[in-house]
């Protein structure tokens, strides 16, 4: 008897789940490339996974990290950029968006300390200008943080914006208008420069006492002004002749995933979740039916043309990387000790000649080499070898510039023991002394070890050196590799102490070398 | 007891799966009966096919719609026709367009609608101020298109027009609209302005292009990035108010639709302008084999599903329908358009667009 009972009680068990399994079998995953700004929409996913049974796996990206990603036919199901328009015309033919709706939006425009605003005139004033701001920018009362166009949408966005205003022409911006357009001025403003958004935020934080003014999205400064950690708060400039507004279009790239697309479109443009976005990412909805809280700016806001001509995008980047924004001096101090022998080696050298112009992808054509910069090379082992400096005159990858920076790295030879802090420490007082001459560039540090310090001055020692320095010679960031057997919490307190960045390069030397550059 | 339990349990699990197997196989009954139609839409007629008692109509003729939407001119070029039922784009040319590519001769004529400009009365006052606009019984006709686009073509900015103190903004004098490569709507614009700067005739010959292509280019180029479907500028136009497009060409219908739904998102300031002259946008349903028929005859000859497009402001046969309509919902509307031009043939419009499809590739 025992036994048919309990096959009974099992087949009734079996036949009871499966039939109220039914909503849950319904839950699916979705993955999802995403924009590094879409990280404030995490909080927002359970409430998502629970009204629509639709769990999101995010995975996030620079701009043109991500557009090489699409185009490149990486597996995702859905892309959310905060806009699609550059990966719509760098995809060509190629079309992976099989659907798109836009989420929410968000203008990118200027945050300028409320004290400074007040002073000259611009709270409350809608006739202010990009004009009037590249003024103050040219003249050195404008002092601003930007992120990199070629890693961040808020950059580009910004970059697009400017430029289409200051040409002067009031379409679309064409390849002609390029040259007409003055931003020089606007961009010796440009005291900070990062490779995301939101890291832009908190450096412009800690170096509030210097800058006065932020580009970034309205939400983001929106948010920056609730921030406890801000002395001054900003005044959200919309210049006149107009902005550019992200519309986080979501886009559908599976197409077996349709249904469930669909499901989340309408949840996501629905009122109830338009008023969670609005609320608690200070965005702006995308449907009549929410209205904008009274938080918002309700001024006209003019919409500046997004270009429809890549070759009028691509010529407008490198017209700021070559042209316009400050030049750089940039330090890479680069470990050559004997653990670095054979394939590591061959790694740093790859990823260091890339960056001559020898990576054609979207993210290495952009991130290579500028016109104007300034670059030394500081191999060290258990010694600091003498320092090499290139300065780059042609930015072509064939020019003899660019063939003796490859030359250069060509001849590392791998040898000795570790001593970090010492060439470190060199690093530092060449760029000081490089920034006593030349003061209005970016300087930066790079440091790439694959092991553990060793030899000379210690972590402690080198604290040291950094808090002695006076005041007018802090403020140069080192960034630091984690390659090898390099600890991660040592290279992370280590580019903490200058207010740097760690980034892992374990996976991909090439990919960490590429993404500093937004930050030199 | 306990032996008592499994003859128990044994029963009711037979009378459980019984009844389960009733029920499914019933469900699998009437599913059948009724045949799922799979299609590509124009993106404005989304709303109709998502409306309950369109899906409930068309399921008493023993239909399911599932659509995708896309640009109604993509249709033809981006798309595996094989692999839908029917296509059902905006405009006749759209529609020529794939039934040659699909090699399929029939169609269905479901409804139609005016093209027309949505806008802001604060707008449409400097307009009528610079003699552009005209009221006539509460409605806004622009009565001088040939100076608009004269005015479009110098490449005039809002800042230049007199009594312009509500949007002295920089912006260029444009229409904005969809991809002129990709969607109707914007096909529907260039076939309407080819006519006007053709000294209002309508361009036959490709000799007819050339004086004209220039300005009829720049009506688009200088747009800068748009979007492929005609729902995208409506939207924009509904949140961003006049800062993003003072002017959007859409069709008609989009912008009853939203008019008559119970949460509108118009308001008081926004107004509805009709160019003289306008120009009809027919709505074509194409099957692609026996599903897609009995869909376009559905659409087509359903006095419900006819009445229903009313309701979504499509205009009709049914005259007096749509004038109920526009009463019902208090709609101040011209209830017959009588300056209304045709489009030029297929041909002479591929040409006008392969020509400004050269410009956006840079030659």
């Amino acid at each position: 008897m025992k036994t048919p009972l309990r096959f009974i009680l099992f087949v009734f068990a079996v036949l009871t789940l499966s039939g109220c399994d039914g909503q849950k079998i319904a839950s699916e995953s979705l993955t999802v490339l995403a924009g590094s700004e879409l990280k404030d929409m995490e909080p927002l996913l359970d409430d998502i996974e629970s009204k629509t049974g639709i769990k999101l796996q995010m995975s996030y990206s620079g701009t043109l990290d991500g557009a090489e990603k699409l185009i490149a036919g990486g597996p995702t199901d859905l892309a959310w950029f905060s806009h699609g328009k550059y990966i719509s015309l760098v995809q060509g033919d190629n079309n992976r968006i099989l659907a798109q709706e836009k989420i929410m939006l968000s203008p990118v425009v200027l945050g300028v300390k409320e004290s400074v605003a007040k002073a000259w005139g611009w709270v409350g004033n809608p006739n202010v200008t990009w004009r009037d701001i590249a003024t103050k920018a040219a003249n050195g009362e404008l002092r601003y943080a930007m992120a990199d166009p070629a890693s961040s949408n808020s950059g580009f966005t910004a970059l697009v914006g400017v430029a289409t205003a200051l040409s002067g022409s009031s379409d679309a911006l064409s390849v002609k208008d390029i040259d007409k357009a003055q931003l020089g001025g606007f961009f010796k403003g440009q005291q900070l420069s990062a490779g995301s958004s939101g890291w832009l935020v908190d450096a412009f934080v800690k170096e509030q006492s210097r800058l006065n003014g932020i580009i970034n999205y309205e939400s983001v400064l929106m948010a920056l002004n609730r921030d406890k950690r801000l002395e001054d708060s900003l005044v959200l400039i919309y210049p006149k002749e107009g902005i550019i507004t992200a519309d986080y279009p979501l886009m559908l790239i599976n197409g077996e995933k349709r249904e469930a697309y669909n499901k989340l479109v309408a949840y996501l443009t629905s009122p109830e979740f338009q008023q969670k976005i609005m609320e608690q990412t200070l965005r702006r909805p995308v449907i009549p039916q929410v209205k904008l809280s009274a938080d918002f700016a309700s001024n006209l806001l003019v919409e500046l043309s997004f270009p429809n001509d890549l070759a009028a995008i691509d010529k407008l980047l490198f017209a700021y990387q070559d042209k316009h924004r400050r030049s750089s001096h940039a330090y890479f101090v680069l470990d050559v000790s004997g653990s670095m022998k054979g394939e590591r080696l061959q790694e740093l050298q790859t990823a260091l000649k890339n960056l001559t112009g020898q990576d054609l992808t979207l993210s290495g054509r952009f991130n290579r080499f500028r016109s104007r910069e300034t670059l030394t090379f500081i191999p060290f082992d258990n010694q600091v070898y003498p320092a090499k400096t290139f300065t780059i005159n042609d930015p072509d990858s064939q020019s003899a510039d660019m063939q003796a920076v490859r030359n250069y790295i060509d001849s590392l030879q791998p040898q000795g023991v570790t001593g970090i802090y010492q060439a470190l420490q060199a690093a530092y007082r060449m760029a000081l002394e490089a920034r006593h001459k030349e003061p209005d560039r970016f300087y930066s540090i790079v440091l790439m070890t694959d092991g553990e310090n060793n030899a000379g001055i210690s972590e402690e020692g080198f604290a040291q050196y950094i808090a002695s320095l006076p005041a007018q010679d802090q403020g140069i960031k080192t960034f630091t590799i984690q390659f090898g057997e390099a600890k991660q919490e040592a290279m992370k307190q280590l580019a903490d102490i200058t207010d740097g960045q760690l980034f892992d390069g374990r996976q991909s030397l090439n990919k960490a070398f590429k993404t500093i550059r937004g930050y030199q | 007891m306990r032996k008592l339990i499994a003859p128990i349990l044994t029963l009711l699990l037979v009378l459980g799966l019984g009844a389960g197997i009733y029920v499914s196989v019933n469900e699998q009954l009437s599913k059948q009966s009724i045949v799922t139609v799979r299609g590509l839409i124009g993106s404005e007629k989304e709303d109709f096919f998502r409306d309950p008692l369109v899906v409930a109509a068309l399921a008493k003729q023993g239909l399911t719609v599932e659509f995708e939407k896309a640009g109604s001119r993509q249709i033809a070029t981006q798309y595996k026709l094989k692999d839908y039922d029917f296509a059902f784009p905006s405009g006749a040319p759209a529609a020529e367009k794939i039934k040659r590519e699909a090699s399929v001769n029939k169609a269905y004529e479901v409804f139609f609608t005016p093209m027309a400009v949505a806008s802001w009365k604060m707008i449409a006052g400097i307009l009528e101020a610079n003699g552009l606009v005209k009221q006539r019984e509460g409605i806004y006709y622009i009565i001088d298109m040939t100076r608009l686009l004269q005015l479009i073509a110098a490449e005039k900015r809002w800042s230049d027009l007199a009594k312009n103190d509500a949007y002295n903004v920089k912006k260029s004098l444009l229409m904005g609209t969809t991809d002129v490569r990709q969607s109707n709507s914007a096909a529907m614009y260039l076939s309407l302005a080819s006519y006007i700067l053709n000294n209002n005739n309508i361009v036959d010959s490709a000799a007819q292009i050339g004086p004209i292509i220039q300005p009829l280019e720049s009506l688009f180029l200088r747009q800068g990035f748009v979007e492929n479907s005609s729902a995208g500028p409506f939207k924009d136009y509904l949140v961003m108010g006049p800062g993003k497009a003072p002017l959007v060409m859409i069709y008609e219908a989009q912008y009853l639709e939203e008019a008559s739904r119970a949460n509108s998102g118009l308001n008081d300031a926004m107004a509805l302008l009709y160019p003289e002259p306008t120009i009809f946008t027919k709505h074509i349903l194409i099957p692609f084999n026996d599903k897609g028929e009995r869909l376009g005859v559905a659409l087509a000859d359903d006095p419900e599903l006819q009445k229903l497009a009313l309701e979504h402001g499509f205009r009709n046969r049914d005259a007096a329908g749509f004038r109920n309509f526009l009463k019902s919902h208090n709609l101040a509307v011209p209830d017959t358009l009588v300056n209304v031009v045709e489009p030029p043939t297929f041909e002479i419009l591929e040409q006008m667009i392969t020509m400004i499809e050269q410009r956006y590739k840079g030659n």
